[in-house]
């Protein structure tokens, strides 16, 4: 009879199995054991041993990358592939509003919610904000929300599931703030104040060399033109993941998919009060990072509940939170003026550019010096101004993205080189090649160039693609 | 009608921090066997570094790339190291690397010299033997060399360095200082097609010359390249977070914040610089971030070359493209002839 029931039972299992039942294995079934793939051994290389006398090059080999194999098989463990005994997963609570002050915040239905361990609030972190060069981010905002992203609350529960309906339980009151939602009108006097004072430019740059206006006052032709690019997202295939992890000790393991644990190490440190010594970041392989993963985002949240809950936490963002919770690229808008002389040779240009900072600092200092200084583009021009304003907005952070403002200024300083070149009548190819840096040529910031290959590049590119320079 | 044009973009960016002190530190030792473990406090970010920066250690050992194990991202184990950010791994990372590997080698000099009766200057580390520069026939395998370092010399080859890219800061007032170690360039040119009836522009192919000093592995530097064109390609044409009048992002989420897919890329053709800066590892200095730089310059360029219409404002959008193309022909109408 029971024999009977097992084998019914077994045969529901059995149609509910997603493998196909013949590559089940016999003993699977006597055991009741879920449907396995059969074994296959791995295909390893025989162990490479050295061979004396073997040549050995190394720089310039097209070698097999030491982690493509691992990628190939599917073996490669990123942060969501690493579970710790009694783990528990993380979720926080957005604001939703971009510009509000927190009057209260109410916790007990979600503490009450079977299955949840942890819930925290701003009030709660040690040393609430973090940043590279300004410290003005909480990780959880309180009392003031910058923008719809800021976390307020963050729950640990053994699922992410019931972590997930214990931030929709919390209930937060909001007095709305007035905001500022445009980089242009953030600089005007009247405009709210992200961060309160009276201007909401933190960071501002000049390279300066020569005298532009001299410059100008001996040009043949001055073109002007107003460029702008949005902001954009990282897009990683990986969300932010991290696992926090404590010790009897006192000593806390992150792991976290970061381009940047010496530096995550110290914020960690600094915002939760606890010397270096007691931290180990250890770095994941990142699936995906562009910038984007340059810095802490929620891993003192994590260390937080995990101290609460005695147990290891788990938080990883969703799609929504990787676009409205990380950073984005700076939106520029940039104001180029350029002096020619009538063979097109570049010989004043002034520039000026209003980076969107969106609510924080994060890399804006940055971004924005490396955009002033290579504003020029790889061209010599003895007289050069760029000046530059990064504002605060009640928008998403931007932060560091690949290429740190230099898309931005390549895309004005090479659309406005095209609109030179065709007004003067001269090939684009050959307007470069007029301009372009040489050894030994001095930049923006006046530094001499060594191993300078534009040129090469400018003909290299146009041999490979065909392009035929009319002269 | 589908109208072709061509476009290109040139450009210069720095490598590491701008002024701002971004050291890497790194140790290397070398094994009973001649084998060697580098340890270093920077992340595979998916780009290869830890291939490039295991060629850089071998290439100062004379060994070969998979003799290399690297150790990375961990605080308790690793040197400090200021990460993967500003593409800067290979050209710093990769110094301090070739700093500690020629620390190792060093010592197994001073074993090899008394092995071969020679000076220790007068050594070089080639093909898995320790030899005497001019006199390859004199050599030791590098095996037998690093196992009497460790258990009859009792001096176990291990070296560890720091690089840190020199700079001058910059002048507050002026601006004028040295704030980078040195600099890369490039130059893309971008084939399009643009529809004068819909503004949809199609990008054909996009030939990429980079200069990267020397390419320590070409094919992960045309890696970089195809992901640069990749990211710049959407930068151009297709991406934009949208805020609502709240600042709230609208398209925040893979079904409506679009980008570019695999059907969307054009042909890359890569063409590396012949390049040496004798400031970085081997002449090396560094491709990551600058593979995205011109590539939306060159789109637009070419888009103009196509249909006369100057984007000035990213993404070239079909909208925004057919918005330019019809205020064109409305400005040409609008013409009185003489």
């Amino acid at each position: 009879m029971a024999q009977d029931l097992m084998d019914r039972e077994l045969d529901v299992l059995d149609k509910e199995r997603v493998a196909p039942v013949e590559t089940l294995r016999r003993s699977d079934e006597a055991l009741r054991l879920p449907a396995v793939a059969p074994p296959t051994a791995l295909p390893l290389e025989p162990p490479l041993v050295p061979q004396v006398g073997e040549q050995t090059r190394a720089v310039g080999l097209r070698a097999q990358r030491p982690d493509s194999r691992n990628h190939g098989l599917g073996l490669t463990r990123y942060i969501d592939d690493i579970a710790l005994p009694g783990m528990l997963f993380a979720k926080i609570k957005r604001a939703g509003i971009a510009s509000a002050r927190i009057k209260r915040i109410d916790t007990s239905r979600a503490e009450a919610m079977p299955g949840v361990c942890a819930v925290l609030v701003g009030s709660e972190i040690p040393v609430n904000s973090f940043g590279p060069s300004l410290q003005d981010q909480p990780l959880l905002a309180h009392p003031i929300v910058r923008h719809a992203g800021d976390g307020v609350a963050a729950v640990a529960a053994v699922t992410e599931q019931i972590a997930q309906a214990a931030i929709d339980a919390i209930t937060v009151e909001y007095e709305p703030l007035p905001g500022v939602y445009d980089a242009l009108e953030a600089l005007k006097p009247e405009s709210y104040k992200v961060h309160g004072g009276d201007t909401n430019v933190y960071a501002s740059k000049v390279i300066k060399r020569g005298d532009v206006e001299a410059g100008f006052a001996q040009a043949y032709r001055i073109y002007e033109g107003r460029y702008y690019t949005p902001g954009i997202e990282h897009a990683p295939m990986e969300p932010f993941t991290s696992i926090a992890d404590w010790d009897a000790n006192g000593r806390l393991t992150i792991h976290a998919s970061i381009g940047r644990i010496t530096l995550a190490r110290c914020d960690l440190a600094r915002t939760l009060a606890i010397p270096i010594s007691r931290i180990r970041v250890i770095g994941t392989v990142v699936g995906g990072n562009f910038g984007g993963k340059n810095e802490i985002r929620h891993e003192p949240v994590l260390a937080l509940l995990a101290k609460k809950a005695g147990r290891p936490v788990k938080g990883r963002f969703n799609r929504v939170e990787e676009f409205v919770a990380s950073t984005i690229r700076h939106a520029f808008h940039m104001d180029y003026k350029t002096g020619v002389t009538k063979d097109g040779r570049l010989i004043a240009r002034q520039v000026r550019m209003v980076l969107d900072g969106g609510a924080y600092c994060s890399f804006s200092e940055t971004t924005l010096g490396k955009a002033c200084i290579l504003s020029t583009g790889p061209y010599e021009i003895p007289n050069s101004l760029a000046e530059g304003y990064v504002v605060y907005t009640n928008k998403t952070t931007a932060g560091s993205m690949r290429g740190f403002g230099a898309p931005q200024v390549c895309f004005a300083y090479e659309s406005q080189m095209d609109e030179i070149a065709r007004d003067l009548g001269i090939d684009p190819v050959e307007i470069r090649l007029r301009n372009m840096f040489r050894e030994g040529s001095m930049s923006s910031t006046g530094q001499v160039l060594h191993s300078v290959k534009v040129k090469e590049s400018l003909e290299n590119a146009v041999k490979k693609f065909g392009w035929e320079v009319q002269s | 009608m589908k109208r072709r044009g061509r476009g290109l973009a040139s450009m210069w960016y720095p490598v590491g921090f701008t002024v701002a002190a971004n050291p890497s530190g790194a140790v290397v030792k070398v094994n009973e066997d001649g084998t060697a473990v580098v340890l270093t406090g920077t992340v595979e970010t998916g780009q290869g570094a830890l291939g490039v920066l295991s060629q850089i250690a071998a290439e100062a050992l004379g060994i070969a790339p998979n003799d290399i194990h690297i150790v990375s991202g961990d605080t308790d184990t690793c040197p400090m190291d200021t990460g993967a950010i500003a593409s800067r791994t290979t050209y710093i990372t990769g110094n301090a690397i070739a700093a500690a590997a020629a620390m190792a080698r060093d010592t197994l000099f001073e074993v090899a010299a008394g092995m071969l009766g020679v000076k220790a200057s007068q050594l070089e580390a080639k093909d898995h033997k320790i030899q005497v520069k001019g006199f390859p026939a004199r050599n030791v395998p590098i095996a037998d060399v690093a196992l009497r370092a460790h258990i009859v010399n009792g001096t176990p080859p291990i070296g560890s360095a720091t690089w840190n890219p020199p700079t001058v800061p910059l002048d507050p007032e002026t601006g004028q200082g040295k704030p980078f170690g040195t600099y890369v360039y490039a130059t893309q040119i971008a084939e399009v097609d643009v529809d004068d009836e819909t503004g949809e522009v199609e990008v054909l192919r996009v030939t990429a010359s980079h200069d990267c000093g020397t390419a320590i592995n070409p094919m992960l530097v045309e890696g970089q390249i195809e992901g640069g064109v990749f990211m710049g390609l959407g930068f151009a044409v297709q991406e934009e977070i949208l805020f609502d009048k709240q600042g709230k992002q609208i398209n925040c989420n893979l079904t409506n914040y679009i980008m570019p897919t695999t059907l969307d890329m054009p042909a890359v053709e890569c063409d590396i610089v012949d390049s040496y800066d004798e400031t970085g590892p081997f002449g090396a200095k560094a491709v990551g971030e600058p593979s995205l730089v011109p590539t939306a310059a060159a789109i637009c360029n070419a888009i103009y070359d196509a249909v006369g219409v100057r984007i000035m404002s990213l993404p070239a959008t079909a909208e925004k493209v057919l918005a330019g193309i019809k205020a064109k022909r409305a400005a040409e109408q609008k013409q009185i002839p003489a």
